[in-house]
């Protein structure tokens, strides 16, 4: 059909695995994760190796986040039971972080001179990364329902007839 | 480095990332009509780079140099990396990939206008 080639076919329903980037909506946090992860991580590199010396304390801050973002763009992208545990790790550090030091960099401004990707709540990444870690959180626990990780196989022998 | 630019690269991700999303209410993967404004888009995010590296070589440098050239290298590499993951992607999450990746544009673009006017202000 033309108007498939122009649209797009019908899509494919699901996707899967237990893997938390399996299902195409855990593809498209995963797109973002990664996104982040570039951006944090660029920003921080431009800023611990052009000015290190203006706001040590911030653009650290800059590399640790960008650590955590790559970490837990991993987890999701492994899956299984040590990604999600990677993913679930990293995310609620996420969460912390940019609750922690959104408050800390409104009210006691002198200690975060140069922005970070958490200040203000994210308010300089339009609040993407308060967001994130919630959507994060969300979807482990949703693929975390859906198929919980197969710890005993089922029996190889099938069942016994009954006469 | 022209607001007019901005503008109108601004324009064409946004068309990007509203069929991306109407795709996926849809329920369909991505066609033709996304990859051409993608390519539209990209045509256009090149454009702007000449633009800005000829200048830059005529002596018009923005202050932060290295970010600007992060952000000028990465920006043409968002269209192609989204449309490259979303023609792969066979759920209707393809649009969404898609729209992503247009908003990532429509953001940077105006940081790099922003990082280009540093000189000038």
């Amino acid at each position: 059909m033309r108007d498939d080639r122009a649209l797009g076919a019908p899509a494919v329903e699901g996707g899967g695995g237990n893997s938390p980037g399996g299902s195409g909506a855990g593809r498209v946090l995963v797109a973002v994760y990664g996104t982040f992860a570039l951006a944090a991580g660029a920003r921080a590199g431009v800023q611990l190796g052009t000015r290190f010396h203006e706001a040590p304390a911030a653009y650290l801050l800059s590399a640790f986040a960008a650590v955590v973002y790559i970490v837990a763009t991993v987890g999701l992208v492994r899956g299984g039971r040590g990604g999600r545990r990677t993913a679930l790790a990293a995310i609620s550090v996420e969460l912390v972080g940019v609750l922690v030091v959104g408050t800390l960099s409104l009210t006691d401004a002198a200690a975060f001179p140069d922005e970070t990707v958490w200040s203000a709540f994210g308010r300089g990444y339009y609040f993407v990364p308060l967001v994130l870690p919630l959507l994060g959180l969300l979807l482990l626990r949703r693929t975390g329902q859906k198929s919980p990780p197969p710890k005993s196989p089922p029996p190889k022998s099938p069942p016994p007839k009954s006469p | 480095m022209t607001t007019f630019l901005v503008a109108v690269i601004t324009a064409v991700a946004a068309l990007l990332a509203v069929l991306g999303i109407v795709s996926t209410l849809a329920r369909r993967r991505i066609g033709l009509l996304h990859l051409g404004v993608a390519g539209l888009l990209e045509g256009l995010l090149l454009v702007q780079a000449a633009v800005a590296v000829i200048a830059m070589i005529g002596g018009d440098t923005p202050a932060d140099t290295p970010t600007f050239l992060g952000y000028l290298s990465g920006i043409v590499l968002v269209p192609v990396a989204g449309g490259l993951w979303a023609r792969s992607e066979q759920t209707r999450w393809a649009g969404t990939v898609m729209a992503v990746a247009a908003a990532v544009v429509g953001v940077m673009a105006w940081r790099l206008l922003q990082l280009w006017e540093a000189t000038h202000a």
